[in-house]
């Protein structure tokens, strides 16, 4: 019995889930250091709400690496299809509840579908590739399906209003598809099609207002003026906090309040303030040896629909990190998009666990059933 | 075919180009990190520690607002508050003693103002002292150096020139709270924030748009000191920072006079109630006044707790205005409404009497007049005078409730009259139909006599009441009420004007009607027998009809109960509505004095009063000759008292 235990935990990946334990021990460093000195605004306790989400989200993980891959296949649609659902569900009540709505309220839970979709999506799209000429190199015709797949999701994501989920929808599908060996002149053609097409909107076909609208639309309570002001002040913290930081709890940028959202969306800029680039490499580091992780791990499995799966949810985590720190640092314009693990919230660390369970589950094929 | 490893094996090549791609994508934000914290690190540290960046709200002025003689009634007027940042204090001990010196409050209470504030951010500025004098911002300026930490907060402050004298119509201004945030940016498609200002009530709310501008920002940097500077975009770090002029807010002009809101203001002193005077060829509204009333100068400084508690505790309900916001039974000033009725359906004409014993028996139950005795013979004219209850419920009982609910409609009761300012009530013309929707019951005839003399269901409101005696005055024409006349940009261009707009015209079948409706309104006011005489004021021959409202219905022994003996909260409110000058009518007005008990004693005056100023002020040479008119009704009454036997100077009830 014990002999099989220690089996079991010799063969058990743990690289997952320790990986995200780490990055989430500096996250909620983070969150505490940005939020304790908000008592007046009743934030100096979000860390322990952290704290429990994390623990639901690693019992979670751990619950799925005990199914079998295969499940995952059985369900991809069901559960494209219920995200889907719920997408239509928060759609529905908005209108009700007049106004932007992105959040699903059953009694006392909160949740937020958009979320819980990107999952969905790349269940779907990792079923459909290994399904529907898995060998074939993707040209434009090849695309259709899959593009109705996302198109639809996106599409009523955009509307709730939500731009930048997705925008980011749009972003993994691409990733997804370049997984799947789109061909490189589709590639070309899409990519000059897409850049051309957009500056060419954005120049000569919309008006100013317009524009403005664009603007108020990615985030409808942040006018044009603010937003400038707040990217400023996120590059200010970033960059005081030169090569070693201000340390643990000095942010002065953030206790002034002058950053707005510091614990959602400018959480990497507090960390900056406080630990410097050397504190950046860091944590970029940690997030790299994650997605690294996860694209070996997609190269070793021995079932195609795994492997496009473990794409899908490192290409997830992945524009979640690259466009949050690009607009913090002023890379990109801002838009609500937290950074994973370390930005206050409980559905996006959901999707998380789920992500790792589904990757350490895939992993522990490879060992338990070889 | 393929085979599943297969599968995984050709698509190896792209794992790694993605895998590329990724470390270069992390690669571009460490360059970029490096950009901001070594290459231009030094600057944005001092950026964050020495001078800090704030961009501040520059709140565009309101617009002002003036009455139709161009006095100002609101004005924006500069306060100052003295402030205190913990963040920059150095030596407290010292810099709070010198503060405390010069505000003039000792060290203690100045250090628990700071200790209630201590758990909040030390950036954040704490009021010390609201509203300083000239003197204090003077001495805290020249020694600003010696005193770190400390500044002066400079805020426009709203400010109400007759401060209670017309509240309810000019409104006010308060921050837009938590609870009303989602609600007003839903309903303006604004963006509005925490802690704007916008028009809560009155014109400040019906015209906040045109009132309000438009705010603009600007960049402050802030030393270590706590002092501000402008911030000038020398080196060119940041993009996007652009200083933003407000655009003012636009003025506005009035219908109201201000010396009429005074003066109705005055006659309305220790009494609850209101009063509004309409111009009868144009529906302008030239007074609307109701008291108790509140300072709305305080709203816009954020309302100390103790200010809103005694507003909303108070009894009489400060915040309710009584002009509009408001209906009861109109009692006996809907008689004249019942007269006309009844004559233009040809139940009644100038000749018609009615015998009136004291009382009216319909069925079983018995309807009382409200003087015991009964008024004997009467007709149209002395009936409207002496307010006989008989002679209009006797007209009433030849016609049915619908009728007479068609004319009461036609006069604008029942409706909103379409005044631009926000919660009007509608009041109530009861049907038979109405009835029906509402109880399920049949309408009972004697329920049309309650309702003929303006009690039962029949609500109305003052504004109501003034524009249907407008209409009596001037032929039949019902003027859609208003208040505001022009509105002006900031350079004295007129934006928008507002011109009087006729809802409907009356065409009445007998030309006679309103010439007997007239006279027996001219005769309450100036025929000794008549119910308002004894309060009819001078020089502006007014006609008009007094009126008590029954707040509980009394019960047969209780029909003749002196209204003074009653518990004050069961006294009858008192109405009267009148228009001047009798012969040629310029002005509409109706009061109401919540248990005033008597039109006569209690509303009348009020009416006068306005009334008076108006003509005083408006119509000087009318004015004097009317005096002269008045001066020769008066010595023939008192001839005609010398020649009878004295009689008892009773007050008459109705």
């Amino acid at each position: 019995m014990s002999q099989r235990f220690i089996e079991f935990f010799k063969r058990y990946d743990f690289s997952f889930i320790g990986s995200m334990s780490a990055i989430f021990l500096v996250g909620i460093l983070n969150l505490y250091s940005a939020t304790h000195a908000q008592a007046h605004d009743g934030l100096d306790d979000l860390y322990k709400s952290q704290l429990m989400w994390f623990l639901i989200s690693v019992t979670v993980a751990v619950g799925i690496s005990f199914f079998n891959p295969k499940t995952f296949e059985r369900f991809s649609y069901a559960g494209y299809a219920l995200t889907l659902f719920l997408v239509f569900l928060v759609m529905l009540m908005g209108k009700v509840g007049m106004g932007a709505q992105r959040w699903l309220v059953i009694g006392p839970i909160r949740m937020q579908p958009s979320e819980f979709m990107k999952m969905g999506l790349v269940l779907a799209m990792a079923r459909f590739f290994t399904k529907v000429n898995p060998e074939r190199e993707l040209g434009f015709k090849e695309l259709i399906l899959p593009g109705i797949i996302v198109m639809v999701p996106a599409i009523m994501v955009i509307l709730q209003p939500d731009l930048g989920t997705g925008m980011l929808l749009l972003f993994i599908f691409a990733m997804m598809i370049f997984y799947k060996r789109l061909k490189w002149k589709t590639i070309a053609t899409l990519g000059v099609i897409g850049v051309v097409s957009g500056v060419l909107m954005y120049n000569f076909g919309l008006r100013e207002y317009q524009r403005k609208r664009i603007h108020t639309f990615i985030d409808p309570y942040e006018d044009a003026k603010g937003s400038g002001y707040n990217a400023i002040q996120s590059e200010i913290a970033i960059g005081s906090g030169r090569l070693f930081g201000k340390g643990f709890k000095n942010s002065s940028q953030a206790s002034l309040n002058y950053l707005p959202e510091n614990h959602t969306d400018f959480v990497f800029a507090i960390f900056n303030e406080e630990h410097g680039f050397f504190g950046s490499v860091f944590l970029i580091i940690l997030y790299l040896v994650f997605f690294m992780r996860l694209i070996w791990l997609a190269s070793s499995v021995q079932r195609f629909y795994d492997s496009v799966l473990v794409i899908g949810i490192m290409s997830i985590f992945f524009w979640h990190t690259f466009i949050n720190m690009s607009m913090v640092s002023g890379l990109l314009p801002i838009v609500g998009i937290p950074l994973p693990l370390m930005s206050y919230g409980g559905s996006s660390m959901l999707t998380f666990g789920v992500g790792v369970g589904i990757a350490t589950s895939i992993s522990n094929s490879r060992n338990f059933f070889n | 075919m393929f085979g599943e490893e297969e599968l995984v094996k050709i698509h190896k090549e792209r794992a790694t180009l993605i895998s590329y791609i990724i470390t270069a994508a992390f690669g571009l934000i460490l360059s970029r990190l490096w950009y901001l914290q070594v290459y231009k690190g030094e600057t944005l540290h001092n950026y964050s520690i020495q001078n800090r960046l704030r961009k501040e709200v520059v709140w565009a002025p309101r617009g002002l607002i003036y009455s139709r003689d161009d006095q100002l009634l609101v004005d924006n007027i500069p306060r100052f508050d003295a402030i205190l940042t913990p963040q920059f204090l150095m030596d407290k001990e010292e810099t709070l003693g010198k503060l405390s010196r010069i505000l003039d409050i000792d060290m203690d209470s100045i250090k628990s103002i700071l200790k209630k504030n201590s758990n909040q951010a030390t950036y954040r500025p704490i009021i010390i002292k609201k509203n300083i004098s000239f003197e204090e911002l003077a001495q805290i300026e020249t020694q600003n150096a010696d005193l770190p930490g400390v500044s002066v907060d400079t805020f426009i402050s709203r400010e109400y020139r007759d401060k209670e004298v017309g509240a309810h119509l000019l409104g006010y201004i308060s921050e837009i709270s938590q609870t009303q945030l989602p609600k007003l940016r839903e309903r303006d498609k604004m963006d509005y924030r925490l802690g704007d200002f916008i028009g809560q009530f009155g014109i400040e709310e019906q015209l906040d748009k045109y009132l309000r501008g438009e705010n603009g920002h600007e960049f402050v940097e802030v030393d270590a000191r706590g002092r501000r500077k402008r911030y000038i975009n020398t080196d060119n770090l940041f993009k996007g920072i652009e200083d933003e002029k407000p655009v003012l807010g636009m003025n506005v002009k009035l219908t109201i006079d201000r010396d009429m809101q005074i003066a109705a203001f005055d006659a309305l002193k220790d009494k609850v109630g209101g009063v509004i005077a309409l111009d009868i060829d144009s529906g302008e509204v030239l007074t609307m006044v109701s008291r108790p009333s509140f300072d709305p100068s305080q709203f816009s400084r954020g309302l100390t707790p103790e200010y809103w508690r005694s507003l909303i505790t108070n009894k009489e309900h400060p915040l309710r205005d009584r002009n509009i916001q408001e209906h009861f039974s109109p009692g006996s000033t809907f008689k004249a409404i019942t007269g006309i009725a009844a004559f233009e359906e040809g139940e009644i004409d100038e000749n018609t009497e009615v015998f009136c014993n004291g009382s009216f028996r319909l069925g079983r139950k018995v309807y009382h007049c409200w003087k015991r005795a009964g008024h004997g013979p009467t007709n149209l004219v002395k009936a409207i005078r002496e307010s006989c209850n008989v002679y209009f419920q006797k007209a009433a009982n030849r016609m049915d409730i619908d009728t007479l609910a068609k004319y009461a409609k036609a006069f604008g009761f029942g409706t909103r009259t379409g005044i631009s300012l926000p919660r009007e009530v509608a009041g109530l013309i009861p049907t038979k139909e109405w009835k029906k929707k509402r109880y399920g019951q049949e309408w009972q005839p004697g329920e049309t006599l309650s309702c003929a003399i303006g009690q039962s269901y029949v609500l109305a409101s003052t504004i109501q009441l003034a524009s249907a005696y407008a209409a009596i005055a001037n032929g039949g024409k019902i003027y859609r009420p208003y208040v505001v006349k022009d509105i002006y940009d900031t350079n004295g261009e007129l934006v928008k004007t507002f011109t009087p707009e006729v809802l409907s015209k009356l065409n009445m079948k007998n030309p006679k009607t309103l010439k007997f409706v007239r006279e027996g309104l001219y005769q309450v006011v100036n025929n000794p027998k008549g119910t308002a005489w004894y309060r009819r004021g001078q020089g502006i021959l007014m006609a008009g009809k007094t009126g008590t409202s029954q707040v509980r219905s009394a019960s047969a022994d209780k029909v003749y109960a002196k209204c003074e003996n009653m518990d004050y909260e069961y006294r009858h409110h008192a109405l009267f509505v009148g228009f001047a000058p009798y012969d040629n009518p310029k002005i509409a007005a109706a009061a109401i004095v919540e248990h005033g008990c008597h039109g006569s004693s209690a509303a009348t005056p009020v009416v006068e009063a306005v009334i008076s100023q108006y003509m005083k002020k408006y119509h000087p040479d009318i004015y004097l000759k009317n005096l002269d008119k008045d001066k020769v009704l008066r010595d023939n009454w008192i001839r005609s008292l010398k020649a009878q036997a004295p009689a008892p100077a009773e007050e008459l009830d109705e």
